[in-house]
């Protein structure tokens, strides 16, 4: 059964839905403690946007390019002006709920738009787009922002809200902001509606919680960025550190087999991410335990993912991110893969 | 490329007529039975024409001639597959005849096997070296079959002798362009353009353009050539992919279309169509693209491929494991087919030859870091 089950999750096509208020009525809980988690708000409206409230008149330079993001009641402006011409053009949704940074979409001649300045937690200000670096603008526009092709702005879309992409193809008028339910639970609106029927037979959902690490990982993958995604486009070094199954799968103690080392091992897909490193020892310690007569650390006892999950400095992101290639680290060794 | 398709239909035909069979026999006699067919195909009568020849060749099954004519009735009725059986008896007969070979050769490309019916052409061009019609069939098959520098070695020497032949110019340019020699491919572009605007240069300069991957100067180029010959085979499926590349899915989806309504065998249109279908998650018509893709260029690795991913996306691992593996046994460094690869051998619990093509990955992804320049790596 479970190939069949992945081909369900590994279906790039979110289908038109109305959020997820339909599965609220019988799942509040879950729901209610999705709703404030960085993924369900990977995509903000700009009236609701509490980083553009914050900051309502962010500004950049770059060369002769002046950026401002500037607040004006429910909208935010982009402006790009160079002495010589200006660019004005009102921010869309922003990407991201701002925890590392926060990146803006605008519409511009029938496109989208990512703007090439970012917010940054750690700075509190703007600052060149991570993918941006090593870039020139050659225009005006292309100072505001990067056009991006529709399988690009329908796969960014496809990720960072729901209801959004059908066939393919980006449809901005169904957009609704953040993860929701159906993004993962692919069959959520044929399980309602079945529901709903009183047809018990048909509204049977596959229940995520069985998958093996490797169908876990292709699943949150398909935003995160699988295994296969990564190592077909050749990436490594630090870069590779933002994609965290890669990353996971490269690591020594992962088998694709094996339900203790996959992405809900440590983080609860409906919940926040949990801050107390030392909350993750068990998860460690469930393989490698004295009690196991397995390997187990001779340094330390607690806090594991301090040492063995390093925080790694991205250039450019202003950001730290977890390292999920679980490893020795020794010192002064490269960055690997 | 029906350019020298339609010029060498005249070729597939009648070997045999009337006047080499005897009048003096009577009607139900085979003679009579054989003229009779004769007198329907040559009428236009192809189905009383294939009746009457198989009524005659049941009691004289060794007729060559006969049996060549129900082959030719056969094709013109669009049964090639049946013209194709009927052409291999005739051959064992007599392997070295030509017209015989020429016509078989004829069936298989318009029955979309153009592998084997360049096989059939490299032996006649082999017998007729100077005979254009099956140098320019030849031709156009290595183009279909992407045999690019097969058909520039055929085209070269026949370009030199007749340097004013256009469908020369052209299929030479074309074998050019898509072999990566757009300077001299240009040229040819250049020479057939000097007698005024034409698709097919346009087509070619598309191509190149495309090759160079600047989408929006090759969709420009096959608007003109669409402008000119709307219906110049293969432009549709270029111009379908150059729309796709600037982000047109619709309009793409719709020139593919076209193109495989006028020619299904169009190997372009197919595997491009096939490749919007798998992303529209319409796996099971996009499967029909790439088989057909399949047909046209048998060895193709990138239609194979995408024929396992479908495996792989319909839960047919191992289906998928026997492709790639073979893939990765063909080109060890094809680093795409090692990926998934992996995913089949985890599908079927091997898990351990699934770790291997991961690690295989890893190193070959070092290697192509390492031998890339400075200032290269991602």
């Amino acid at each position: 059964m479970r190939p069949a089950l992945l081909a369900l999750f590994l279906v790039p096509v979110v289908a038109a839905g109305s959020g997820d208020s339909a599965c609220a009525a019988c799942h509040a809980q879950e729901t209610a403690h999705f709703r404030p988690t960085p993924m369900a708000q990977a995509l903000l409206l700009v009236e609701n946007c509490e980083i553009l409230k914050a900051h309502p008149d962010m500004q950049f330079q770059e060369g002769p390019y002046h950026t401002q993001i500037k607040r004006e009641g429910d909208r935010s402006i982009i402006t790009v002006t160079s002495g010589v011409e200006s660019f004005s053009v009102p921010i869309l949704y922003a990407l991201g709920q701002g925890k590392a940074g926060q990146t803006y979409v605008f519409q511009h001649d029938g496109a989208i738009y990512e703007s090439r300045a970012s917010f940054y937690n750690e700075t509190g200000g703007l600052d060149l787009t991570i993918g941006d670096q090593g870039t020139t603008p050659h225009t005006i526009v292309e100072a505001a922002g990067r056009r991006t092709g529709p399988a690009e702005a329908a796969n960014c879309f496809g990720c960072h809200s729901h209801g959004a992409v059908a066939g393919g193809i980006l449809h901005l008028e169904s957009v609704v902001p953040g993860v929701g339910c159906q993004s993962c639970h692919v069959q959520a609106e044929k399980h309602a509606a079945a529901v709903r029927a009183g047809n018990v037979a048909t509204a049977k959902m596959a229940h995520l919680a069985d998958l093996a690490a490797e169908e876990t990982l292709e699943l949150c993958g398909q935003c995160h960025r699988t295994w296969a995604q990564i190592a077909q486009t050749g990436m490594h070094g630090p870069n590779t550190v933002r994609f965290q199954p890669y990353r996971l799968t490269n690591s020594k103690c992962y088998d694709v087999e094996d339900q203790r080392i996959r992405c809900t091992t440590c983080h609860d897909p409906h919940g926040q991410i949990n801050t107390n490193l030392a909350s993750y020892d068990a998860k460690c310690t469930a393989c490698h335990s004295t009690a196991l007569h397995t390997e187990v650390c001779s340094v330390a006892k607690d806090n594991c993912v301090t040492c063995h999950m390093p925080k790694i400095d991205l250039p450019g992101a202003h950001h730290k991110f977890t390292d999920h290639q679980i490893r020795i680290v020794k010192a002064g060794e490269p960055y690997p893969n | 490329m029906l350019v020298c398709g339609r010029a060498l239909a005249g070729l597939a035909g009648l070997i045999l007529s009337i006047s080499d069979v005897g009048w003096c026999q009577g009607a139900d006699s085979p003679e009579g039975i054989l003229r009779h067919a004769l007198q329907l195909h040559q009428a236009g009568d192809i189905a009383g024409a294939i009746a009457e020849y198989r009524a005659y060749l049941n009691q004289v099954p060794d007729n060559l001639m006969a049996r060549s004519n129900l082959g030719a009735a056969l094709a013109r009725a669009g049964n090639y597959e049946d013209a194709i059986v009927e052409y291999h008896k005739a051959l064992e007969q007599q392997p070295g005849n030509l017209p015989i070979r020429m016509n078989l050769a004829l069936a298989y490309y318009k029955a979309g096997k153009i592998s084997p019916a360049a096989g059939e052409l490299e032996g006649v061009v082999a017998e007729r070296p100077g005979e254009r019609q099956p140098v320019l069939l030849l031709a156009d098959c290595y183009l279909r079959l992407g045999e690019d520098r097969k058909a520039i070695d055929l085209l070269d020497p026949l370009q030199q002798q007749t340097p004013d032949d256009k469908a020369i110019d052209y299929m030479l340019g074309t074998a050019l362009i898509r072999d990566g020699q757009s300077a001299r491919g240009e040229l040819l572009v250049d020479r057939i353009l000097r007698d005024g605007d034409s698709a097919e240069a346009h087509l070619l300069m598309g191509e190149s353009r495309l090759s160079a991957k600047d989408f929006a100067d090759a969709l420009e180029e096959f608007g003109k050539a669409l402008a000119i010959n709307p219906q110049l085979p293969s432009l549709n499926g270029y111009y379908g992919t150059a729309l796709a590349d600037t982000g047109d899915i619709t309009g793409a989806e719709a020139a593919f279309r076209k193109e495989l309504a006028s020619d299904p065998n169009d190997y372009v249109a197919n595997f491009q169509l096939g490749k919007l279908l798998e992303g529209d998650a319409n796996y099971a018509e996009s499967r029909r693209c790439f088989e057909r893709a399949l047909t046209v260029r048998p060895h193709d690795r990138a239609a194979r491929y995408q024929l396992a991913l479908l495996d792989l996306e319909a839960g047919q691992a191992e289906q998928a494991r026997v492709a790639l593996e073979s893939l990765v046994r063909e080109n060890p460094q094809d680093v795409d087919a090692h990926i998934s690869l992996a995913t089949a051998y985890y599908r079927l619990k091997r898990k351990p030859d699934g770790n291997k093509q991961r690690a295989l990955v890893l190193e070959l992804n070092a290697a192509k870091q390492a031998a890339a320049p400075a200032g290269m790596s991602k």
